[in-house]
């Protein structure tokens, strides 16, 4: 074997010389050549707020043009992307590729990447006792395939895309406006941007699956495994089952665009609705797929600061579980206007509504998990709590839409805009922040400013809600969704969610000041820095924990709660 | 428009048909299934979600300020309770039971089909503009363009400024040819489109329905009062996807006939309109400069009526 | 303790191959979108991927043979490699749901609205199809008959006749390899084209995505033949040869589907040709 990997690091195998295996690598085996499932998740961490920045930095031009009536600075954006002199329609044009990236940017390369790739890497193997992740080399390359997938994107940016420079066919990449609407490149390289993470998301699907199944620690059954790695667990399955649907559509629109075939092309008989469908079937488990893991965050950190066992455990378990599998079967629910027969809608209404039930049960077990403890209000518990009022907020407004009379005159306004942001803005990026304060003195073995951790919560809090509520009233009113340019009367929310924008802006440059006051002034933090509440195994382990943690596989008795 | 001919087009009445400045709700209803739809949003759904989210934060606070570390020091141990978890998972469901039997109403009525006798109108999304076929009285077609924008860049080229006729309705939402629609009857929608999806969406109508390619998507509209009713298409269709507003006219059946006759080729009972109503001038299309961009051409042809 | 390894798992060392890979696969894709918009290096971009690629997979699978015979594979890092490919095979199901769905849309549902389908499947544009009772079905056979003889094979592995080993492999090979020439063969000679229309489209993604698994599949199978003759694979571990198996029978299987669905029903009462 000569890989240059040997110079830095022993094999390790059954035949000796284990004791070389536990050098740190260099910094270039380190970092590119990574096997070890902390580093692939310090990785994926640090590519997660990279991506989040550009993502948030495209809402910030998104809600600056939408400030007010009129087209003011799509002009100078389509420019900043290398349009000279665009005219009025590519400058328009510039708009859509602003959504589409920022949709696709958020979705497939910062909330995915942060709480699967980033914290799922760094505890499942922990929480479960395991030295590392079961396939350690695939798990590197999970990791460089969403970095490849983000720089295909990047590309498309670019390039021709039909009326201007770049993919502007929204994250959903309906045809047939991405296949005979969008001629050039720029949709192409956004289709293999999908291929190339999804590729990546799959094996990282597979990592997961086979390491929760076979590398738990001895007595550590099924049913006393922590909820968050559960809810990695239904994620992975979610991810394994839906994202080969997803690349079977895209390759579809690939073939439509360049080889003549004619699957959504309705002069060959093709269907646009078909698309839909696909695109949902994966799209509808996606979305969970963004959720489930904060739901994990969210037990743990609940259970922690109340000082509690987790209210109702199997319950909380298989609730995901019921999310996961009812999940796959409600996906039309954002198709109502595309001419369902009538029988289906009803269908799609009733299964959709389905999903409150077992979500109710995780909101009401967090509470009760609450009840009767002896909660302490760190700063991640009070994300948490936060956590689970916005994630209320944006699943009531879910029911609402899951009508589809009503969605009728919801569907493709402000409203959806709303309801997803508060699930996944709110929601998950809360669970995100949560994550971090919970468990990046763990990781990097310093502690923030708990004071700097409880405004940058509270500027958030007020100026996402700021951005977003008011999102609700201008849906009622009919402002359609993907628009750069509105009448008058919307005029009013939208200057207010442009302000909640800067509000929200000032609390990202706190959690940096946060970062910073860390790792330049923050105390060293001892193995369980939360004290008695914190029973998983990671709190048994170093603050940050060794290069290989658990050479001697850790004995979960009989007893042990999660 | 020539009012010489019988029709002049309506003045919109402010706040009807249209979205309302810094508004919080639904805008005024002007269909049967509309009403209904909106009572279901704002007698059931609202106060169900509103009580939901409240009890959720109450319970929170309760939780928040009984059991924090001061007034509770000593955490109990329970973690099971089997008669609560039952209740909150089969209550949920009641509600959500009480939610559907409304909601699985609303769908069917939406789909009640027209009687054989409805005025059938051809919808047609465009990149972007729409068109509106009227096969029952002649088969002419009106173009519909969004009127150009004061201080804005040209939208839509040879084609006048919001403002510049007594008629006009807010900018964004007010175009050059109405969809006429005589108020009171069923009127068949079959909406298509002839490149991408759109989507016809008219909010105070209660009315959205995919346009597209390669379908022909039907549905009942019925309005009830005269009036201009405004909606903007409402699925992305490349660059214009913001400038291509819907703006229905409803009017009595006799001043409907009168419009009909307005355009070559408009029948009523048998009717043919005089061939002076020549309306084809108001009609012309809107002619895009096509931009040419990094080599990619893109051909843009101009409807012809 | 440190330094002390008191378990079985396979902890690997830092390694350059994912990041070759994925850098093999980033310039193919791009490559691909040089070469399908007639852009400069459309002609070669892509062929530098997938040969870089290409030759990151070896040297992957290369290391993993080798880390099998350095004896790294204990128990429980094969049952690892079980589930991982159980799994993978999964996911290859689903993605192959994608491309049924996109049959069964088109074929249940003709649309009246364009002269070239009618209302009708096959499409009014589709003059004649394939006869299923004729090639396909001999290819059917020829499939059938690839699953018995790989399961010799694997029979003979555990019972420790390496001799029958090669022999059920070289035949599991060879009836892999004819399948694909029948297929490559069938449409040079179709009576319709690709593309085009519904059928075009469905038929050939279809099918030609099974082709290409046909392909993968027998080339992973001549890589257990290789192996076979080197000396790997004992009667109690040869996961390499039962992951080819699986994976043999997954396309198998696929194509049973196929066949029945897109040649037979797809099909009934058509012309052939
Ligand atoms: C994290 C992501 C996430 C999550 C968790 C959800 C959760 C839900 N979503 Fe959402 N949704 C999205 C992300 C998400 N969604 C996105 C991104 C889109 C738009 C995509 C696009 O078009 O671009 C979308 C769009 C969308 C639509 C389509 C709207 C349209 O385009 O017209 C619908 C319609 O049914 C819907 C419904 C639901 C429902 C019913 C839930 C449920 O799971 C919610 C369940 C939760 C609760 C209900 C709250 C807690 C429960 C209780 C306190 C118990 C008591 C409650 C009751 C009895 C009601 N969503
Ligand atoms: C997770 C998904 C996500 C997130 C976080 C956001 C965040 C934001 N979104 Fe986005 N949005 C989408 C997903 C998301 N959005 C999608 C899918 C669409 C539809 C696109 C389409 O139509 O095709 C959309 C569309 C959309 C629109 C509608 C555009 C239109 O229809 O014309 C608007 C308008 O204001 C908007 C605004 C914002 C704003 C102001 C934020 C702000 O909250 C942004 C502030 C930034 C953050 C809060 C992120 C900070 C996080 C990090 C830096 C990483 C942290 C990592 C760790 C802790 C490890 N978004
Ligand atoms: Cu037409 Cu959007
Ligand atoms: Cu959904």
């Amino acid at each position: 074997m000569a890989t240059t990997a040997d110079q830095f690091q022993g094999h390790v195998d059954d035949h000796g010389h284990h004791d070389h295996g536990h050098d740190h690598p260099g910094f270039f085996a380190r970092w590119f050549m990574s096997t070890n499932h902390k580093d692939i998740g310090t990785m994926y961490l640090i590519f997660a707020i990279f991506a989040g920045i550009i993502g948030g930095a495209f809402s910030g031009m998104m809600r600056v043009e939408l400030a007010e009536p009129g087209i003011q600075y799509l002009d100078m954006f389509s420019r900043w992307f290398g349009a000279e002199n665009p005219d009025f329609t590519q400058t328009l044009h510039t708009w859509n590729v602003l959504i589409t990236a920022h949709g696709l940017i958020m979705v497939f390369f910062m909330v995915m990447p942060a709480i699967i790739g980033g914290f799922g890497n760094w505890f499942v193997p922990i929480m479960i006792g395991a030295p590392d992740m079961a396939f350690p080399r695939m798990n590197n390359i999970s990791f460089w395939l969403t970095v490849a997938g983000f720089v295909s994107l990047l590309c498309s940016a670019f390039v021709p895309g039909g009326t201007g420079l770049g993919a502007g066919t929204g994250w959903t990449v309906y045809a047939p406006l991405s296949t005979s609407g969008s001629v050039g490149p720029a949709v192409d390289f956004g289709i293999f941007a999908l291929h190339l993470s999804g590729a990546g998301s799959i094996m990282g699907a597979i990592n997961f699956i086979t390491t929760i199944f076979n590398m738990r620690a001895p007595g550590m059954t099924l049913h006393k495994m922590p909820l968050f790695v559960w809810s990695v667990l239904v994620t992975a399955f979610l991810l394994l089952l839906s994202l080969p649907v997803l690349a079977a559509a895209i390759t579809m629109l690939l073939t439509d665009r360049n080889f003549g075939t004619t699957f959504f092309d309705p002069a060959g008989g093709g269907d646009p609705v078909l698309y839909q469908h696909l695109f949902w079937f994966f799209g509808h488990p996606e979305v969970y797929i963004m959720i489930l893991p904060g739901f994990g965050i969210i037990s743990q950190i609940i259970s922690t600061f109340s000082k509690k066992p987790v209210f109702g455990y199997l319950g909380m378990a298989y609730a995901m579980v019921a999310i996961g599998v009812v999940g796959f079967i409600v996906w039309a629910h954002h198709m109502y206007s595309t001419g369902l027969s009538v029988n289906t809608k009803m269908y799609f209404t009733a299964a959709t509504m389905v999903i409150a039930v077992p979500t109710g049960v995780k909101i009401f077990s967090w509470i009760a998990t609450m009840w009767g403890g002896s909660i302490e209000f760190k700063s991640p518990m009070v994300w948490a709590i936060g956590f689970i009022f916005l994630f209320t907020v944006g699943g009531v407004t879910g029911v609402v839409l899951a009508n589809g009379g009503v969605d009728d005159n919801l569907h493709d306004t402000y409203y959806v805009v709303a309801h997803f942001h508060y699930v996944l803005s709110l929601g998950a990026v809360t669970s995100l922040f949560a994550g971090f304060y919970y468990w990046f003195p763990k990781m990097s073995g310093r502690m923030h400013s708990e004071a700097l951790s409880y405004l940058h919560f509270a500027v958030f809090f007020v100026g996402v809600n700021m951005i977003f509520f008011p999102m609700h009233f201008l849906g009622l009113q009919g402002m359609p969704r993907r628009y750069p340019d509105y009448a008058e009367a919307y005029t009013y929310w939208n200057q207010f969610a442009t302000w909640g924008y800067m509000v929200m802006a000032a609390s990202i440059a706190i959690w940096f000041a946060n970062i910073v006051y860390a790792f330049s002034a923050g105390r060293r933090v001892e193995d369980n820095y939360w004290g008695e509440g914190a029973t998983t195994l990671e709190w048994t382990l170093s603050s940050p924990p060794p290069f290989h943690q658990f050479e001697t596989l850790p004995v979960i008795e009989e007893t042990a709660h999660h | 428009q020539d009012a010489a001919a019988g029709y002049t087009p309506m003045k919109p009445t402010q706040g009807v048909g249209m979205p309302s400045e810094a508004g919080l709700g639904f805008q005024d209803q002007y269909s049967k299934i509309g009403e209904y739809g909106a009572w279901i949003h704002n007698i059931v759904l609202m106060p169900i979600i509103t009580v939901i989210c409240v009890f959720v934060l109450a319970l929170l606070v309760w939780v928040a300020v009984r059991y924090n570390r001061r007034a509770n020091p000593v955490a109990s141990k329970t973690s099971h309770n089997t008669a609560i978890e039952i209740v909150w998972t089969i209550l949920p469901v009641f509600i959500l039971l009480g939610i559907a039997v409304p909601s699985i109403d609303l769908i069917a009525k939406q789909y009640k089909p027209a009687p054989k006798s409805a005025l059938t109108i051809k919808v047609t999304g465009n990149q972007w503009f729409w068109t509106y076929g009227y096969p029952d009285n002649g088969d002419f077609e009106v173009i519909s363009n969004m009127l150009n924008l004061p201080g804005q860049p040209v939208v839509n080229n040879g084609i006048r400024e919001v403002g510049s006729e007594p008629w006009d309705g807010p900018s964004h939402l007010e175009v050059d040819n109405r969809m006429v629609v005589p108020v009171g009857e069923p009127i068949r929608l079959q909406i298509t489109a002839a490149d991408v999806i759109h989507s016809f969406a008219v909010p105070s109508l209660w009315f959205k329905l995919d346009a597209v390619p390669g379908r022909i998507n039907e549905r009942v509209l019925m309005v009830e009062k005269p009036g201009v009713y405004y909606g903007q298409c409402s699925e992305l269709c490349g660059a214009k996807h913001g400038y291509m507003p819907i703006a229905v006219e409803a009017l009595p059946r006799d001043k409907y006939n009168a419009w009909v006759m307005t355009h070559a080729g408009g029948v009523i009972d048998g009717q043919e309109a005089p061939a002076a109503a020549e309306a084809a001038p108001a009609e012309q299309p809107a002619v895009d400069t096509v931009p040419v961009d990094a080599g990619v051409a893109e051909a843009t042809e101009a409807p012809v009526e | 303790m440190a330094g002390t390894k008191n378990h079985e798992y396979h902890i690997l060392p830092p390694d350059i191959v994912p990041l070759a890979t994925t850098l093999g696969a980033l310039i193919f894709t791009s490559g691909m979108v040089l070469f399908m918009h007639d852009m400069p290096g459309g002609t070669f971009v892509p062929w530098l991927g997938l040969a870089l690629l290409i030759a990151s997979m070896w040297t992957w699978f290369t290391k993993i043979v080798h880390e099998a015979r350095a004896g790294d594979h204990t128990p429980v890092v094969q049952l690892h490699q079980r589930y991982g490919m159980i799994l993978f095979i999964a996911s290859e199901v689903m993605f192959f749901v994608g491309w049924f769905w996109a049959f069964f849309d088109f074929s249940l549902f003709p649309t009246t609205l364009t002269e070239v389908v009618d209302g009708q499947w096959p499409p009014k544009a589709i003059e004649a199809v394939m006869d299923p009772f004729a090639l396909p079905l001999l290819n059917t056979l020829i499939l059938l008959c690839s699953g018995t003889t790989v399961t010799w094979a694997h029979h003979s592995l555990i019972h420790g006749d390496r001799e029958s080993v090669k022999k059920g492999l070289w035949a599991t090979i060879l009836l892999g390899v004819l399948f694909s020439f029948i297929q490559g063969y069938e449409y040079l000679h179709a009576p319709f084209a690709f593309g085009e229309n519904t059928y075009g489209s469905a038929f050939y993604m279809a099918t030609g995505f099974h082709g290409f698994h046909v392909i993968v599949g027998t080339i992973f199978l001549a890589v257990c033949l290789v192996r076979t003759y080197q000396g790997d694979f004992t009667p109690r571990q040869h996961f390499g040869f039962e992951a080819a198996a699986w994976y043999w029978h997954f396309v198998d299987v696929v194509w049973l589907f196929l066949f029945v669905a897109v040649y037979v029903w797809g099909g009934w009462g058509y012309p052939t040709h």
